[in-house]
C-alpha cells in the first residue's frame, strides 16, 4: 500500500485540491475504514488520497436541525449517531443501524458519508437512510450543490451517482411528520455473531401513526438483498391507511412478500440466496409482531 | 518403591492445610502482559535482521515445470532468495512426508515454492512478486473418499506403501469385547454418518519466527513459538542435517497455542535456511491471511458410528469408521484416533467396540493438533448417538448417561484404569444445577424455540505416554537471598503454568510467591521435557517440581538440624523461614542457604529430579493405561433457536469437571471459560471453507470467532476426586473445557426443533434449511 | 539526531512532518502518507505493546486512544494523529511502573493469559471508562451511571480474545465501576 496525501482543513480548501487533481488518480478518504482494507488488499499506483478528515467546517463534521430536516455533515461518524439523543428518539432506526456497525472502535472513525459512497449492498448506516428517504447533498468544484434522494444515490455495487468533481456533503433526514404520534422504527441485522457482523440481510424501517393508530408514513429499505439497498416501495404504500394493531396474519404475510419482491440476493459464502429471502420473509413479518 | 513412598508422603501433606495452593492467585506473569512489556516473537528486532517471506503456491494441485528467481534477486534490498534447488534438507514431518520447500509439484494451497529475505518486510513481499513459477495446473483430490477410488492418482510420493492403498496415510484398529455377541443382545441398534468441519486456532498471535545462524561457531538460535521445544530441536537438527545441540530454542512470550505449535510447520526451517544462507538474523511473521491459510487446522473427518443398547439401557457395543482428511502431508493431526478411540472404548460402560479409523491424503490444507485432539469431534458423535438410542429406548436422556456413567476402579475394555472418577458426580452436577428435564424451557413464543442438550466428556488427565518419555525434569535453587528459581522442562503458553509451580515451590518451601522465579524457555538451559500436549502440564511438570522439593528438602533439613543443634528434623517450611516443630525455634531460609553454600561442607541449595508418569505405553493392540489418571466432565447447556433467522443462542453452559483438585480457582476458572467459547464456535459458527483445495474465508471478518456480546451464561462446577497420583491430587484441565460443549449444543438444537443434525457447525442456514424440510416433509405426510 | 538514524534504519521516505502528544509526550516525526499508526507506533517509537492481531480493523488487538477514544491503530492514518492526543499501554502503565486500575483488575480477576489481546482490551475499558467520566451515553438502551454487563459486552465487541473467552475480562470491567461507587 502506497498513495501521496493531500490534507485541506477547509471546504474551500478542498474544492481546490479536488479541481487540482481532476486529471489524476484520486480517492476520497474520510474515516478510511473501507479505503485503508481496500488499498490494503488492491494496491493501486500513483494514487492521491485526498484526506476528508482533517476539513474542520461543522458543515462537513457536524450536525443541525431545521424546521424541516435534520442534516449531517457527510463526516458524521456513526459513534455520534450514536450517542445523540435527538437522533434516537426520533430515527431509532438510525441510531440501530449505526449501533450494529462493525465494533465501538471502527464507529469512532467511520463516517455516514463513507458508509453511503462506498455503497455496499450490505452497508447499514446507507440502509436506515433509504427506509427515511433521506436527500444527499452534493458538493461540486464550482462550489454549487446538488441534491439527490438517497433512493436514486446508488447505480450498483461500489457505484453512486457522484461524478469526479464531486464530492458528498451532508445528507438530510426529514422531520418525522406532524401528525405522527407513534412510530414503529428500527433495523434489523441478520448475521451469526451477535457483533462485528457484516449483514447477511438487514432491514430498516420505519413506520408513523397517526392518534388514531393509522399508519401515515411508512420507509422499508432491504440490505444485502440486491445489488443495492433497495426502498421497498410497493410494501410501503401497502401499509398506508392500515391500523398498526391490527395488521392481520395474512396482511403481515402479503407485507413480507412485497418487500421480497424487491430482493434478487446473490449466493456467496456467508449465506444462500434460498436464505437470505427465506430470512428476508421472516423478519419483514417479525416488524409486527 | 522410591516411587510409591513419595505418593504416601503426599498424602501425608494433603492433611495439612494449605495455604497457598488452592487460592485465587492471579498469573505472576501478568503485570507484565497487560502492560505491554511482554516480548511475543513480532516484537523481537535483533540487530541486522533481515524479513523473510515466503512465496506459496498458486495452485493446490499442479506440476511446477519452472521457477524463475532472476528479477526477485536483482530487486534492491533482497538479499537472498532460496527455492527447493538451493537447500540440502530432509523432509519433516513425523511421516517424513513433507518437503520443506516444494520441487516438481505442488499439492496443497500452502505449498512454499521459494522464500526471500530482504531488508524491509515491503520489499520481501515485493520480491515475492517477481518470482516467475510455470504451473501446469491438475486436477486434484479433494475428497477422502474420492482419493481411496482406484482411479485417483497418489498424492504424496513420499511415503512407501505400507497400507493397502496408496493414498493413506496412517491407519488404526482397535476392539475389545465381542461385537457380535453384544449386537445381539441389542434391543436398539442406531446408525449415523456425522462430518466434522475445518476449524483453525486463530490464535491471537501469529505464527513467527526470528532466527540467527552465527556462522562463526556453526551455531542456530532460534526464538520459535514451539510448544514442544525439545522435539521441535531434533525435528529441526534433522531437517537441516545439524546436530540438534547445535541448535537453541528459545520461546518468546507465546500468543495463543491450543494445539497449534506441536508440529513444526516448513516456514520455521525456511527461516533458519534464509539466516543459515545469510548470516544474518531473519524473521518470518504471518500475515492474519497467511495465518489462515498456512496454519494447522482442526482434523476435518467423516465418522460412522453404530451403537446398541439392551432392553434396560446399558451400552452393548460401538461400531466406528473413521475417514479422516489428511490433506497432503501427515502432521501430528493423524494421529488423534489414539484420543478418538478412547472416548469411544471408555467414556460410559462398554462391552464391545471395535474401532477402525484412516488418515487419507487429499489436496487439502493438512490437519495439525487442536485441543482436545480428535476428542470434540468423537464426542460430538457418541453423545448425538446416545441421545437417538434413549429415543428409541423411551428413556430419559439423563438417565441412560448415568446408568452407563464411568465409575470409580473401572477397569475399560481398552485398560485404562479410573483410580478416581467423578464421571458420576459430574452428571449429576449438571442435572441438578440446570434442572434438567424439571424445569420446563418454556418458549418465549412461537418463533423462539428453547432445548436443553447433554454430554460428558473423558480425556487423559495425566499426560500421555505416546512419546518414549512423558516425563518432565527440574532444577530447583535457592539462592543465598532467599529467592527461589525453578527451571522447568515445561512451557508456558498463556495457560498459567508457571504460577502453578510458583505456588506449588511456595507452599512446600514457604517462601514469598515474588521470590521465585520460573525459568522455562530456552533449550540450553532447561532440562528434558516432552512439550505442552495433552493437558499435561500441572500434572507431571508439577510432579517434577515435587520431587525436586523433596531432595531439596532434604538438604536443607540436614543443615537446619545442625545450626539449631536438633537432632528433631521435623521442620515446617513458612514465611521464609525454617521452623522447628518441636521447639519452636526457627532460622531464615537464606541464613541456611548461606550457611551451606559458604561453610563446610560446601553445598550448593539446588536439587534437580525427573518424573515420570507411572503410565504405560499402550501395545500394539492400543491397550493399556496410557495416563496417569483421567479428567471427567459434563455439560447441560440451554439454547434458544431463532425459527425465522436460524441464529441458535446459547443461553446457560452448566459445567462439571473432575479436575481431582483446584489448585487455582482463577487459572482454572480461565481454562474452563475460554475452552467453552471455542467449543461454541465449533458448535455453530467456526469453519474454514474450502473449495478445490482453497480456503474461501481467510480473515476474521468470514471466519466467525466468537465476540463478548456472544458469550453465554458460564455455571462451572469443580468437583474434586483427589487423584494419588497428581500434584495434590490435582488432573490435567486445560483440554476437557471444550470437548463435550458442541456435543451439548448439538444435543439442545435437537431437542428445541425435534430435528437431527449431524454435521457442525449448526449454522443458521443449515437451522433454518432443516426446519423448511421438516415442514416440507409434515405438509407431504398430512397430505 | 536520534530521529534521524530512526528514519534510516526503518528506511521510512521523509514525506509528512507531523506532531502530536504520544503519552503525555510532544513528539513529532516525518512519515510516509501510507503510514498507519500501528506501525508508526511499533516501528518508529518502538512501542511494542500495542498489537497487531489482523491489521483489518476485525480484533482490536492495536486498539489506542486518539483524543480519548479507542480506535483501531491499523486503520487510522498516521498523518491524521497530527495534533491528537494518543495514548497506548505504555501510556495507560503509571510513569512509576505501577498499574493503572484497569490493568491491576484484569490481573486481579485473571484476565490475562496469552495476553496478545490484552494491550487492546485494556485500553478499550480505559474508553469505556473515559465515556462514562464525560457522562456520555455509551451504546445500550438506559442511560445509567455504570454500564451493565450486557453494555460491557457490547462495548468490547471490537476486541477478540482466544484465551478466556471475555468472561473474566468482563468481570474486570464490571469491578472497575462498581468501586468507584
Ligand atoms: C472491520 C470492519 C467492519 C465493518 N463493519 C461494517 C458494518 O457492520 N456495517 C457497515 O455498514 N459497514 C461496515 N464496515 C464498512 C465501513 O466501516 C463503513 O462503510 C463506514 O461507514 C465507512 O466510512 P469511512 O468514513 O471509514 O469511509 P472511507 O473508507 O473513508 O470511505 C469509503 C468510500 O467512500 C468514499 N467517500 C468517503 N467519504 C466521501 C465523501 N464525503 N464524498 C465522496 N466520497 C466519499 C471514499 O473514497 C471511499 O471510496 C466495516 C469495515 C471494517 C473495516
Ligand atoms: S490489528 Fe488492528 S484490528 Fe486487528
Ligand atoms: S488472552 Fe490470549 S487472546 Fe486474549
Amino acid at each position: 500500500m502506497n498513495f501521496e496525501i493531500i490534507n485541506p482543513s477547509s471546504t474551500e480548501e478542498l474544492l481546490g485540491t479536488i479541481k487540482s487533481l481532476q486529471k489524476e488518480k484520486f480517492r476520497f478518504g474520510a474515516g478510511c475504514t473501507d479505503l485503508l482494507m481496500e488499498l490494503k488488499k488492491n494496491p493501486e499506483e500513483n494514487l492521491t488520497v485526498i484526506n476528508l478528515s482533517q476539513v474542520k467546517d461543522a458543515s462537513f463534521t457536524g450536525i443541525k436541525k431545521t424546521t424541516n430536516q435534520f442534516r449531517l455533515g457527510a463526516l458524521f461518524t456513526a459513534h455520534k449517531i450514536v450517542i445523540n439523543e435527538e437522533l434516537k428518539i426520533n430515527f431509532p432506526v438510525l441510531h440501530q443501524s449505526a449501533l450494529t456497525l462493525a465494533s465501538t472502535q471502527i464507529r469512532q472513525v467511520a463516517t455516514v458519508g463513507g458508509n453511503l459512497c462506498t455503497a455496499s449492498p450490505s452497508g447499514d448506516i446507507a440502509c436506515a437512510l433509504v427506509a427515511l428517504e433521506a436527500q444527499c447533498e452534493i458538493l461540486g468544484t464550482t462550489g454549487k450543490t446538488r441534491t439527490v434522494p438517497v433512493t436514486d444515490f446508488f447505480m450498483g455495487p461500489r457505484k453512486t451517482v457522484l461524478k469526479s468533481n464531486e464530492v458528498l456533503y451532508s445528507i438530510s433526514v426529514p422531520v418525522n411528520n406532524k401528525l405522527s404520534k407513534n412510530i414503529l422504527s428500527g433495523f434489523i441485522k441478520v448475521g451469526t455473531r451477535r457483533s462485528m457482523e457484516c449483514s447477511v440481510v438487514s432491514i430498516a424501517y420505519h413506520i408513523q401513526t397517526d392518534e388514531h393508530g393509522n399508519i401515515i408514513n411508512a420507509g422499508v429499505a432491504i440490505g444485502a438483498s440486491a445489488p443495492t439497498i433497495r426502498f421497498a416501495k410497493e410494501a410501503c404504500e401497502f401499509l398506508i391507511g392500515k391500523k398498526l394493531k391490527h395488521i392481520s396474519h395474512k396482511e403481515k404475510e402479503k407485507f413480507a412478500e412485497k418487500v421480497l419482491s424487491y430482493a434478487a440476493p446473490i449466493t456467496d459464502i456467508r449465506a444462500t440466496a434460498w436464505y437470505r429471502k427465506e430470512v428476508l420473509f421472516n423478519i419483514s413479518k417479525s416488524i409486527f409482531e | 518403591m522410591q516411587q510409591k513412598n513419595y505418593s504416601q508422603k503426599k498424602i501425608n501433606r494433603m492433611k495439612k492445610e494449605l495455604k497457598v495452593i488452592g487460592k485465587p492467585i492471579p498469573k505472576q506473569d501478568a503485570n507484565i502482559r497487560v502492560t505491554g512489556k511482554a516480548i511475543y516473537g513480532h516484537d523481537i528486532v535483533l540487530p541486522g535482521m533481515l524479513y523473510g517471506a515466503i512465496l506459496r503456491t498458486e495452485h493446490p494441485s499442479a506440476i511446477i515445470e519452472s521457477i524463475d528467481v532472476s528479477e526477485a534477486k536483482k530487486f534492491p534490498g533482497v538479499i537472498c532468495v532460496i527455492t527447493a534447488d538451493d537447500v540440502d534438507v530432509n523432509n519433516i514431518g513425523y511421516k517424513r512426508d513433507h518437503p520443506i520447500l516444494k520441487k516438481g509439484e505442488a499439492n496443497c494451497t500452502r505449498d512454499e515454492i521459494a522464500a526471500v529475505a530482504a531488508e524491509t518486510k515491503e520489499i520481501a513481499l515485493q520480491a515475492l512478486k517477481l518470482i516467475k513459477v510455470k504451473y501446469k495446473i491438475r486436477k486434484g483430490v479433494y475428497d477422502a473418499f474420492d482419493a481411496l477410488k482406484e482411479s485417483a492418482p497418489q498424492i504424496n510420493k513420499f511415503i512407501s506403501g505400507k497400507f493397502e492403498n496408496k493414498n493413506i496415510a496412517e491407519k488404526f484398529h482397535y476392539e475389545h469385547g465381542n461385537l457380535e455377541e453384544e449386537k445381539k443382545k441389542s434391543q436398539h441398534i442406531v446408525t449415523r454418518r456425522f462430518t466434522l468441519p475445518r476449524m483453525t486456532h486463530a490464535c491471537m498471535a501469529t505464527s513467527n519466527i526470528t532466527a540467527s545462524y552465527n556462522n562463526v561457531d556453526r551455531k542456530l538460535l532460534l526464538y520459535s513459538s514451539t510448544q514442544v521445544p525439545f522435539l521441535y530441536q531434533r525435528d529441526m537438527a534433522h531437517a537441516l542435517k545439524m546436530n540438534p545441540s547445535d541448535i537453541r530454542v528459545i520461546q518468546p512470550v507465546i500468543g495463543g497455542g491450543f494445539g497449534s505449535k506441536l508440529d513444526m510447520h516448513p516456514f520455521e526451517p525456511i527461516c533458519a535456511l534464509l539466516s543459515i544462507k545469510t548470516g544474518k538474523p531473519v524473521q518470518i511473521i504471518y500475515s492474519r491471511e497467511e495465518e489462515f491459510i498456512a496454519s494447522p487446522i482442526r482434523q476435518p473427518m467423516v465418522i460412522d458410528l453404530t451403537a446398541g443398547v439392551d432392553k434396560h439401557g446399558n451400552f452393548t457395543f460401538r461400531e466406528i469408521n473413521i475417514v479422516k482428511d489428511n490433506g497432503a502431508y501427515t502432521s501430528w493431526g493423524a494421529t488423534t484416533p489414539f484420543v478418538i478411540m478412547q472416548a469411544f472404548s471408555s467414556l460410559y460402560k462398554l462391552k464391545a467396540c471395535r474401532f477402525n479409523a484412516m488418515a487419507v491424503y487429499t489436496n487439502n490444507v493438512f490437519a495439525g493438533s487442536f485441543r482436545g485432539y480428535g476428542n470434540p469431534q468423537a464426542t460430538f458423535a457418541l453423545e448425538r448417538v446416545i441421545d437417538l438410542l434413549a429415543d428409541e429406548l423411551g428413556m430419559d436422556k439423563a438417565e441412560i448417561r448415568l446408568l452407563n456413567a464411568n465409575e470409580k476402579g473401572e477397569v475399560t475394555g481398552q485398560g485404562l484404569l479410573y483410580d478416581t472418577c467423578g464421571h458420576k458426580e459430574c452428571l449429576e452436577t449438571v442435572i441438578s444445577k440446570s434442572h434438567y428435564g424439571k424445569k420446563s424451557l418454556a418458549n418465549k413464543d412461537s418463533r423462539h424455540k428453547r432445548g436443553i442438550g447433554l454430554a460428558s466428556m473423558l480425556h487423559v488427565g495425566g499426560g500421555a505416554k505416546i512419546y518414549r518419555s512423558d516425563g518432565c525434569g527440574t532444577t530447583l535453587k535457592i539462592d543465598p537471598y532467599g529467592y527461589c528459581t525453578i527451571i522447568t522442562g515445561s512451557n508456558e503458553i498463556g495457560q498459567g503454568s508457571e504460577t502453578v509451580l510458583a505456588m506449588i515451590a511456595s507452599e512446600e518451601l514457604g517462601i514469598d510467591l515474588k521470590k521465585i522465579k520460573v525459568i522455562n524457555t530456552d533449550t540450553d538451559v532447561k532440562p528434558w521435557d516432552v512439550g505442552v500436549h495433552a493437558s499435561r502440564t500441572s500434572f507431571v511438570a508439577g510432579n517434577s517440581l515435587l520431587g525436586a522439593i523433596k531432595i531439596l528438602k532434604e538438604k536443607l533439613n540436614r543443615k537446619t538440624a545442625e545450626l539449631l543443634k536438633t537432632s528433631h528434623p521435623d521442620f515446617e517450611y513458612s514465611e521464609n523461614k525454617i521452623i522447628s516443630l518441636k521447639s519452636n525455634e526457627s532460622i531464615a531460609l537464606d541464613k541456611v542457604v548461606r550457611e551451606m553454600h559458604f561453610s563446610q561442607p560446601n553445598e550448593l541449595a539446588i536439587a534437580s529430579y525427573f518424573y515420570e508418569p507411572s503410565s504405560k505405553f499402550q501395545d500394539k493392540d492400543f491397550k493399556g493405561n496410557v495416563s496417569g489418571t483421567y479428567a471427567f466432565a459434563s455439560q447441560a447447556i440451554t439454547v434458544e433457536v431463532d425459527t425465522y433467522t436460524g441464529n441458535v443462542k446459547v443461553l446457560d453452559v452448566y459445567v462439571a469437571q473432575d479436575v481431582g483438585k483446584v489448585l487455582n480457582p482463577l487459572l482454572l476458572g480461565g481454562q474452563i471459560e475460554g475452552g467453552i467459547l471455542q467449543g461454541v464456535g465449533y458448535a455453530l459458527t467456526e469453519e474454514l471453507l474450502m473449495h478445490e483445495g482453497r480456503i474461501l474465508n481467510p480473515n476474521f471478518h468470514n471466519y466467525k470467532m466468537l465476540t463478548a456480546s456472544d458469550t453465554p451464561e458460564i455455571h462451572f462446577y469443580p468437583i474434586e476426586t483427589n487423584d494419588k497420583e497428581g500434584p495434590y491430587g490435582a488432573k490435567g484441565v486445560g483440554e476437557a473445557p471444550l470437548i463435550p460443549t458442541a456435543a451439548a449444543i448439538a444435543n439442545a438444537v435437537c431437542n428445541a426443533l425435534d430435528l437431527e443434525f449431524l454435521e457442525l457447525p449448526i449454522t443458521p442456514e443449515k437451522v433454518l434449511f432443516a426446519i423448511a424440510e421438516k415442514k416440507r416433509t409434515d405438509k407431504m405426510h398430512s397430505l | 539526531m536520534k530521529e534521524q538514524l530512526k528514519n534510516n534504519k526503518t528506511k521510512m521516505e521523509v514525506l509528512h512532518e507531523i506532531s502530536f502528544t504520544l503519552n503525555e509526550k510532544k513528539v513529532s516525526c516525518k512519515i510516509k502518507a501510507s503510514t498507519v499508526l500501528l506501525d508508526l507506533i511499533r516501528d518508529f517509537f518502538e512501542l511494542k505493546g500495542t498489537k497487531p492481531g489482523c491489521n483489518e480493523g476485525e480484533c482490536g488487538a492495536c486498539t489506542v486512544l486518539v483524543n480519548g477514544a479507542p480506535v483501531n491503530s491499523c486503520l487510522f492514518l498516521a498523518v491524521n494523529a497530527n495534533g491528537k492526543n494518543i495514548t497506548t499501554i505504555e501510556g495507560l502503565t503509571n510513569s512509576d511502573g505501577s498499574l493503572h486500575p484497569v490493568q491491576e483488575s484484569l490481573v486481579q480477576h485473571g484476565a490475562v493469559q496469552c495476553g496478545f489481546c490484552t494491550s487492546g482490551m485494556a485500553m478499550s475499558i480505559k474508553a469505556l471508562m473515559n465515556q462514562y467520566e464525560n457522562s456520555q451515553h455509551v451504546p445500550g438502551e438506559i442511560r445509567s451511571e455504570f454500564p451493565t454487563r450486557d453494555e460491557i459486552k457490547k462495548y468490547l465487541e471490537g476486541n477478540l480474545c482466544r484465551c478466556t473467552g471475555y468472561v473474566k475480562i468482563v468481570d474486570a470491567a464490571e469491578k472497575l465501576f462498581a468501586k468507584e461507587d
